[in-house]
């Protein structure tokens, strides 16, 4: 199977064989397109060159789109790509392998950026000269006609599949810059060994707070935490689900062997809870950060101890 | 043939890691085991690493359960270690209570704990 | 790689394979993290209550698609004797023999869908899913 960039993987398996025959009845694929593409197929190859000139004359006459100057190693080998995507679209097999080469492409277009309009356009130069080439070497128009339906059942295959990539790569990116978002506002801190702390601030909804348990069991794991200090002085409201959400993680963190300290609850988050029938007196709740803090050290069996001798004061440049 | 646990003898602590491979026959055999050695060489701790284990459900619970009640009932204390970040959110997700069973991270912390525990049951 | 798989459930060893399957497919459906862990899981619960109450069923493991989102669909049935009180069993602490009941509320818990059929004589068959975020 052919080896996807990770981060497209996820997406990129709606693409995968299972699909293949969902595609072929997308298009309606039959016995008889099979049959009116192999007569196709010698007279297409025949005039190979002609086809992937027109797809790229249409490509070259955008300025967006770059790199295709005749000689450039890029573009020879997009030639090369192009030919050999012709010769599989009419060589009757469009399974699993026939797949996979398009997804390819499709990633390829989409690292290089090409927009998605600007395929099209290209692709549709294609077809144009597909279809002329037919219509001339046939005997009969309806005939030639017919054929040239079958091969474009093949042309919108290839375009299904090149389009799903397209939206899954760009969902891709979206998805991966949502999480890096997520993972910004909700950082875990390690401030002392064994103590981790970590501020929430701002909107709290599921999918936040699920994101912020995993990434607080995995900082526990990772940094062997045996205090954690929750400050949630940045949450102004809890609803229902969140509230549960809250009290899961400190569960799942106590399994973990670490305890939870809650700082900052509002008086407004604080009656929320109670009303959702949660008792305070289970959470191990401290009004504020520097008073958690505290509390965390001694459980860890710190002890500040104010020195007689502070460092001096840096002298001003 | 049910896969058996080793159980390793540190001092007055007994030690199990459950493998993943590990049958409801083999937990059974494993509490057992766990419980004769426990009065045999009159172990005050036990510590059961599951680092192992990918899933956790009710009927895993229920077991150890069943072996820290066995054991303490011989006077040891039972501590689960290595339960990993997903397995630990599923059974909270799930509702499993581990009643009176200790927690900890590792082995290391659950040797620790337990001896915390002697040093505060001394005093 | 198929999308859709049936497996036989008679003994404890069918319990492990079933969840690893169902973490299987559900890792191919774009289910990540610890969503994993928690299919695996209700799978577990469920397939348990087949051993312990109807000594063999089947359980269905297949990739679905809704709108945009994957996910996976999991229905486990068996011939046993059935559930004569549904709201009686998806209640917590529930139980009227070998286990502690845990296994229908819990699985509601774990997955996003859930629904469950039965009539006492009839069998059970439970319906799951969990979608991709």
């Amino acid at each position: 199977m052919a080896q996807f960039p990770a981060a497209l993987d996820a997406h990129l398996r709606q693409v995968l064989d299972y699909d293949v025959e969902r595609r072929q009845q997308v298009v309606d694929l039959q016995a008889i397109d099979l049959q009116n593409i192999a007569e196709l197929k010698d007279d297409v190859i025949k005039h190979l060159d002609e086809h992937v000139d027109a797809f790229f004359s249409y490509l070259k006459e955008w300025p967006e789109v770059v790199g295709l100057s005749a000689g450039s190693a890029f573009f020879d080998e997009a030639v090369r790509l192009k030919r050999e995507h012709l010769i599989a679209m009419v060589s009757g097999d469009y399974g699993k392998e026939y797949v996979e080469q398009r997804i390819a492409f499709g990633i390829a277009y989409s690292k290089a950026g090409l927009d998605a309009r600007m395929f099209l356009g290209g692709f549709h130069a294609l077809l144009r000269s597909l279809g002329a080439q037919i219509m001339e070497d046939a005997d009969a128009p309806m005939l030639a006609f017919d054929r040239f339906t079958s091969l474009k059942k093949v042309a919108f295959f290839d375009l299904g599949i090149i389009v799903d990539v397209l939206i899954a790569d760009r969902e891709s990116t979206i998805a991966q810059q949502q999480n890096a978002i997520r993972e910004l506002s909700t950082p875990t801190l390690q401030i002392r060994e064994r103590l981790l702390i970590l501020p929430i601030i701002g909107v709290l909804d599921t999918d936040r707070a699920r994101q912020l348990t995993e990434g607080l069991l995995s900082a526990i794991r990772a940094n062997r935490a045996k205090v954690v200090v929750m400050d949630v002085t940045g949450v102004a409201t809890v609803d229902s689900k969140v509230a549960n959400h809250l009290l899961q993680t400190i569960a799942a963190s106590r399994l973990m062997g670490a305890d939870v300290i809650i700082t900052g609850l509002s008086a407004d988050v604080a009656q929320s809870l109670v009303t959702l029938g949660v008792d305070l007196a289970t959470l191990n709740a401290i009004g504020d950060l520097q008073g958690g803090l505290e509390e965390a050290e001694r459980l860890l069996g710190y002890q500040l101890v104010r020195t007689d001798q502070p460092a001096p004061a840096r002298a001003s440049a | 043939m049910a896969v058996t646990v080793p159980i390793l003898k540190q001092g007055d602590v007994l030690i199990a890691s459950i493998q993943a491979a590990l049958t409801d026959r083999g937990l059974i055999e494993l509490r057992d085991a766990l419980t004769a050695k426990v009065g045999q060489f009159r172990s005050r701790g036990v510590i059961i690493d599951v680092t192992a284990l990918d899933v956790m459900d009710s009927f895993a619970t229920r077991t150890l359960r069943g072996i820290a009640e066995a054991t303490k009932l011989r006077g040891a204390h039972t501590v689960i270690v290595g339960i990993q970040p997903d397995v630990a959110f599923a059974m909270v997700k799930l509702g499993l209570a581990l009643g009176g069973m200790s927690t900890a991270l590792d082995l290391e912390e659950g040797l620790k704990a337990l001896a915390a525990r002697q040093l505060e049951a001394r005093r | 790689m198929i999308a859709e798989t049936c497996l036989r459930v008679e003994r404890e060893a069918d319990v492990v394979a079933a969840r690893q399957k169902g973490r299987e497919l559900a890792a191919l459906a774009g289910i990540c993290g610890s969503d994993l862990t928690v299919v695996a899981t209700a799978i577990s619960e469920i397939t348990r209550n087949i051993i312990a109450y109807a000594e063999r069923g089947e359980i269905v493991l297949k990739i679905a698609r809704r709108g945009q989102r994957q996910g996976v669909v999991i229905i486990v049935s068996d011939e046993g004797p059935g559930i004569a009180d549904i709201d009686m069993a998806m209640r917590d602490g529930f139980s009227t023999g070998k286990s502690l009941g845990l296994g229908l509320p819990g699985a509601k818990r774990l997955m996003d869908e859930f629904e469950i059929v039965s009539e006492a004589g009839k069998g059970v068959t439970v319906m799951m899913a969990k979608w991709s975020r």
